[in-house]
C-alpha cells in the first residue's frame, strides 16, 4: 500500500508461533520496545522512557530511563542523564547517575558528575567532572592509635612526684 | 444474532465461489445471519447502531484490510463483538489477528475467541492496523513531553498498532518490530535525499513508543489511516485502550 523503495511495512512470518499460542496477551503484550533516536533526529524536552533508549542523534533534555542507554558515537545529549545501566561513545554535557555499570569507550565524551556503581572507562575517552561509586566504605576506617617510643606521660608524671 | 457487512468487491466473479463456500460453512455452524452488502460511501457506525437495535449480537465484516478499517474506524464506539472474515487479497491485518483467509476463517468465528484491541484516535476517528504520513514538513510532540524534528527538512511518519513495523535494509537482516499493547510505536524517518521519479531515501528509522502525539505543520499534509486519506494541518494522535472487542485466532500476533 506505502511501497517505497526505502521504506516498507510488511509482515514476518513467525515460524516459532507454538511458544506463544499458551502465552496470556499481556505476558507476550509486555516485550520491551527500543526507543531509537536517529542520526539526524533532534529532540527537545525532558524524554523518559520505560524500556531501552539509543541515542544516535542530539537529545536537548533529561533523558530517563531504568533501563540500559546507549548513546553511541556521534551521538549529544545536552542534559542529566538518569538510567539503569549506561553504554557511551558519543557527548554526554550533563551529570549521568547510572543505577548499575557505565561503560565509557574511547570516543566518549561526558562533562559533569558520574555517579554509578561500575565504572568502565576504555583508555581515549574524556571526562571532565567528579566521580561517586557506591559502596565506597574507606570514610568508615579509622586511622590507629599512634604508637610513640618514649615513656608514657602519666608514669614520667608520677615519677616527677616521687 | 451475526449480521454480515459485505464489501462492494465481494460482488466480483472471481470471489464468488469463495463467498459461496464460506455462507455454506456459516449455515453448517449454525451461525449464518443477515447480509449487509456497503457501499463506498455507506456510513458503518449508522448501520451498526441501527443492527444493534434490532437485536444483533456479533458484527461480522467480510472483506479485507480496507474494509474492516472502514468499519472499524466509526463503529468502534459501538458496544458490540466484531468478526471479520478476510477474503481476497490485501489482508495483512487478518495475519495479524490469527484469523485465515477465506473459508477457514469461518471456524475461527464459531469459536468466538474474544479479545478486547487497542485502537489508535486520529482527530475524529478511529484506525486499527496503523497510520502513515508520506514525507512532509511536519512537527511532532509527544505526550507534552518533547519535541521531534530533524536536521532534513522533511519527515515521514509511521505510526503501529496492530501492525508489525520492518526496516528492510541493505545487506542487512530486515528489522522487525512488534507492537506492544498499551502503547502506539510511531517510526520516524527523516528523508535523506530524493532520488529519480519521486524515489525518497530515507535514513534509520527513530522509533518512539507514545500514548500521544501531536504532528502539525504549518501546509496541509496527507494523513493514511488504514488505507483512508486525508489532508489535515494538525492532527493529534492517541491510543484509545481495549476500545473494540473482536473474534481473534489462537495463531495471532500478540
Amino acid at each position: 500500500m506505502f511501497k517505497k523503495p526505502s521504506s516498507q511495512i510488511a509482515l514476518e512470518q513467525n515460524n516459532e508461533e507454538t511458544e506463544e499460542e499458551q502465552m496470556p496477551v499481556e505476558q507476550a503484550s509486555s516485550d520491551k520496545i527500543e526507543t531509537v533516536v536517529g542520526p539526524s533526529v533532534t529532540v527537545e524536552g525532558d524524554f523518559a522512557s520505560e524500556g531501552d533508549i539509543v541515542v544516535k542523534g542530539t537529545v536537548s533534555g533529561n533523558v530517563k530511563t531504568s533501563q540500559l542507554l546507549t548513546v553511541e558515537e556521534g551521538a549529544k545529549i545536552f542534559a542529566n542523564v538518569k538510567a539503569g545501566s549506561a553504554i557511551v561513545a558519543g557527548a554526554i554535557k550533563g551529570n549521568v547517575k547510572v543505577a548499575e555499570t557505565l561503560e565509557l569507550t574511547s570516543s566518549a565524551q561526558v562533562g559533569g558528575d558520574i555517579d554509578c556503581k561500575t565504572l568502565i572507562v576504555a583508555g581515549g575517552a574524556l571526562l571532565r567532572g567528579k566521580i561517586t561509586m557506591k559502596g565506597f566504605d574507606v570514610d568508615q576506617f579509622k586511622p590507629e592509635k599512634k604508637i610513640s617510643l618514649g615513656r608514657p606521660k602519666t608514669k614520667k608524671k608520677a615519677s616527677k612526684t616521687e | 444474532m451475526y449480521v454480515y457487512l459485505y464489501d462492494n468487491f465481494l460482488r466480483q466473479k472471481k470471489f464468488a465461489s469463495t463467498v459461496k463456500a464460506m455462507e455454506t460453512r456459516l449455515t453448517d455452524y449454525g451461525i449464518a445471519g443477515k447480509i449487509i452488502r456497503l457501499q463506498n460511501f455507506s456510513d458503518t457506525k449508522m448501520i451498526v447502531d441501527e443492527e444493534l437495535s434490532k437485536g444483533a449480537t456479533t458484527i461480522v465484516v467480510v472483506g479485507n484490510d480496507e474494509t474492516i478499517g472502514h468499519v472499524l474506524s466509526r463503529a468502534a464506539t459501538c458496544d458490540i463483538l466484531f468478526g471479520f472474515l478476510p477474503v481476497g487479497p490485501g489482508n495483512d491485518i487478518a495475519k495479524v489477528l490469527g484469523i485465515p483467509v477465506g473459508e477457514d476463517a469461518c471456524d475461527v468465528l464459531s469459536r468466538r475467541r474474544k479479545l478486547r484491541l487497542d485502537a489508535g484516535w486520529m482527530n475524529n476517528r478511529y484506525f486499527i492496523s496503523r497510520l502513515h504520513i508520506p514525507p512532509s514538513d511536519i512537527m511532532i510532540e509527544y505526550d507534552e513531553k518533547f519535541e521531534v524534528s530533524s536536521d532534513k527538512s522533511k519527515l515521514e511518519l509511521v505510526v503501529c498498532n496492530l501492525q508489525p513495523f520492518t526496516w528492510h535494509r541493505k545487506n542487512k537482516k530486515d528489522w522487525v518490530v512488534h507492537p506492544q499493547d498499551g502503547k502506539l510505536e510511531a517510526f520516524v524517518l527523516p528523508i535523506i535525499k530524493k532520488g529519480l521519479f519521486g524515489r525518497v531515501k530515507t535514513e534509520d528509522p527513530s522509533v518512539f513508543p507514545f500514548e500521544e502525539m501531536i504532528v502539525s505543520s504549518k501546509k496541509p499534509f496527507v494523513v493514511e489511516a488504514d488505507g483512508k486519506r486525508s489532508k489535515e494541518t494538525r492532527v493529534k494522535i492517541r491510543l484509545a485502550k481495549s476500545r473494540v472487542e473482536m473474534v481473534v485466532g489462537k495463531d495471532r500476533r500478540f
